[in-house]
């Protein structure tokens, strides 16, 4: 049984969010709530600054504090290693998401996709209500729906319950890479089995020095960055006093 | 008595209007979804979550004192004991009807049972509180059955005892096993709750029953309740030393988590930099419970314990809502660096709910239940 595992290249990364606009529509993903996100940062004081770009997404955590705090098993590991959520199971007291370390879990407090909901149209007899559109397109939520998605979790997740990043993996059981790594236009995402020495993960992981977000607290992430993107030169110097 | 009858129905009224607005509210919360709360994605638990803590841990706090006549066999506090296990009993299901309106999907609650986690401390608090309404239903049936002394008897009360014990170290394990939020102090945090739960279940039967002897004129011997009122003070001075211990280590330490909270505004103000909250719902009624005048009369006996019984609520609220006040990791991107929170109208109605609920017990258990019997 393979162990999935991400690495992501800062260095190739170009911050587009290609990633996330890829994640929602493949996972159909409400809004206000990300599956694919990032944490941004600017340092130094000008006009000495830095902006910061770090791709998130569930990390897919070894010692996953999420699924060990779910009181149905809701929350669970995958002998693949991908943390999956099952709602039928949910019983939407959020104690994962107030466990998950890298703030990667969200709650659907309504319906999602309330827009799509809306049966007036903007003219009347003119043009169609969001409603009439999804109808006319056979969806079920949206116009746009991904009904791929429905293959090991609810196409659309419903109201009381929470939903996270789940490494796509209704297209990883068809041999497909995650939507958000395909997706990539700079390839900084880099799937596969850590516990193949032959993966371009293994590889990859072998010949750079990676970090992990939070890892001191021990939930052993799967997801490894490497490099950094850093064009700028400066001129050699020892400082001074 | 015809007055009385009377005021009894209006209090019903009251008392069936306000459930009947917490039924709307549930109908609400199942239909609408819980944006009816003033929670989002960073506030994640709320005012309905701090009221169950408060009323879970005052049922176990009454449940361990009820264990002084009942499993350590102090006979002259039997009088207290059918009271004491009913309000533990009536209180609990108040903490149920406040975590059920919390919950996204209720419905799921069977998983439970049949996809159990043992490793989740919300699995064994749920389990732990479930089979200790149950203990204490037979255990009190029994008890207004007359057999207070049986062997079943008896090891129901310790039953009931152990569970109560443990059940506010699950809650208090629920913040404290929490890796990504170290301002809850980690094991810690179960002790806290355990002090907690006994101050404020004492807080709670000196309040209810003085204010029930005042209505009903009963005459139960004033020396008894001094008594209550001397293990109230030792229970706060425990809570107070335990408090002041906590803050010393909060402003000292330079963990950068603890430092962001530093930040956080105090929840419900500070005076001198020290919480509104602990300085007038801990810290006051201790000093008042110390002059024995104040701990030997009525009106200070309720004064200090209607102060803990506030105090206990908002100081579950401010440490609840401080570990919560700051979004976790790429949840920055999308708010403020600090959140902003005031219960909604329906967080509100869910309380009023569950007091109702509560409320109602209480008082058809004093009308109907003859609490203050015991055994010859
Ligand atoms: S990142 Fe959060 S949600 Fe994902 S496995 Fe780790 S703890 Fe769970
Ligand atoms: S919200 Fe759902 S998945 Fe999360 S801990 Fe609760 S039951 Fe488990």
């Amino acid at each position: 049984m393979p162990r999935y595992a991400m690495v992501i290249d800062l260095q190739r990364c170009v911050g587009c969010g290609a990633c996330s606009i890829a994640c929602r529509n493949e996972n159909n993903v409400p809004e206000g709530i990300y599956w694919s996100n990032k944490i941004t940062e600017t340092v130094g004081t000008f006009p000495n600054v830095r902006y910061h770009y770090i791709p998130t997404l569930c990390n897919h955590c070894e010692y996953a504090p999420c699924v060990r705090g779910c009181p149905t098993q809701a929350m669970h590991k995958l002998d693949n290693g991908i943390t999956m959520h099952d709602p039928k199971k949910c019983i939407g007291c959020k104690y994962c998401e107030f466990n998950c370390p890298y703030g990667v879990i969200y709650f659907n407090w309504k319906a999602p996709h309330q827009f799509w909901r809306n049966k007036n149209s903007l003219l009347k007899g003119g043009t169609a209500s969001p409603r009439e559109e999804v109808k006319k397109v056979g969806a079920k939520k949206t116009p746009y729906e991904n009904p791929e998605r429905g293959a090991t979790l609810p196409a659309n997740r419903s109201k009381g319950v929470v939903e996270k990043c789940t490494f796509c993996d209704h297209r990883v059981k068809k041999g497909l890479l995650p939507r958000c790594a395909e997706a990539c236009p700079a390839n900084a995402r880099v799937f596969g089995d850590i516990k193949d020495p032959n993966s371009d993960v293994s590889k990859l992981l072998g010949k750079f020095r990676p970090f992990r977000l939070r890892e001191q607290i021990g939930t052993n992430p799967h997801i490894f960055y490497i490099r950094g993107f850093n064009p700028a030169q400066y001129k050699q110097t020892k400082g001074g006093i | 008595m015809s007055a009385k009858k009377g005021l009894f129905s209006i209090w019903m009224a009251i008392l069936g209007i306000i459930i009947l607005i917490g039924l709307f509210t549930t109908y609400k919360l199942f239909t609408t979804g819980h944006v009816l709360f003033n929670t989002n994605d960073v506030v994640i638990w709320s005012l309905p979550l701090g009221v169950y803590i408060y009323l879970a841990l005052a049922s176990s706090g009454l449940t361990i004192l009820a264990a002084l006549p009942l499993v350590f066999g102090i006979g002259k506090y039997e009088p207290f004991a059918k009271r004491l296990v009913f309000l533990a009993i009536a209180t609990l299901c108040g903490a149920f009807v406040s975590i059920g309106l919390e919950l996204g999907n209720v419905f799921h609650m069977i998983y439970i049972m049949f996809s159990p986690n043992l490793s989740s401390p919300i699995w064994w608090m749920g389990a732990i509180y479930g089979l200790e309404l149950i203990v204490l239903i037979v255990k009190f049936g029994l008890m207004h059955k007359g057999d207070w002394h049986s062997g079943f008897s008896k090891a129901l009360a310790t039953a009931s005892f152990i569970l109560a014990l443990v059940a506010p170290l699950m809650i208090g394990s629920v913040f404290g096993i929490t890796e990504s939020r170290v301002t809850y102090f980690g094991p810690v945090m179960s002790i806290y709750c355990l002090l907690m739960a006994f101050m404020s279940g004492t807080a709670l039967f000196l309040f209810y029953s003085l204010i029930v002897n005042k209505l009903n004129g009963n005459g139960v011997p004033t020396e008894l309740y001094d008594e209550f009122a001397l293990i109230f003070t030792y229970a706060t001075a425990v809570v107070v030393g335990f408090t002041l211990l906590k803050f010393a280590i909060e402003s000292a330490t330079v963990v950068p988590e603890f430092l962001a909270y530093h930040q956080f505004e105090h929840a419900f103000g500070a005076i001198r930099g020290l919480h509104t909250e602990v300085l007038l719902g801990l810290f006051l009624p201790f000093v008042l419970l110390l002059f024995p005048a104040v701990r030997k009369s009525v009106g200070g006996k309720i004064a200090a314990s209607a102060l803990i019984l506030t105090g206990t609520l908002f100081m579950h609220m401010e440490i609840l809502l401080a570990g919560q006040s700051h979004p976790v990791g790429p949840k920055a991107e999308q708010y403020p660096e600090f959140i902003n929170y005031f219960p909604s109208i329906w967080e509100f109605l869910v309380f009023l709910f569950a007091l109702g609920i509560m409320l109602l017990l209480y008082s058809l258990g004093e009308r109907f239940l003859n609490l203050t019997e015991a055994p010859e």
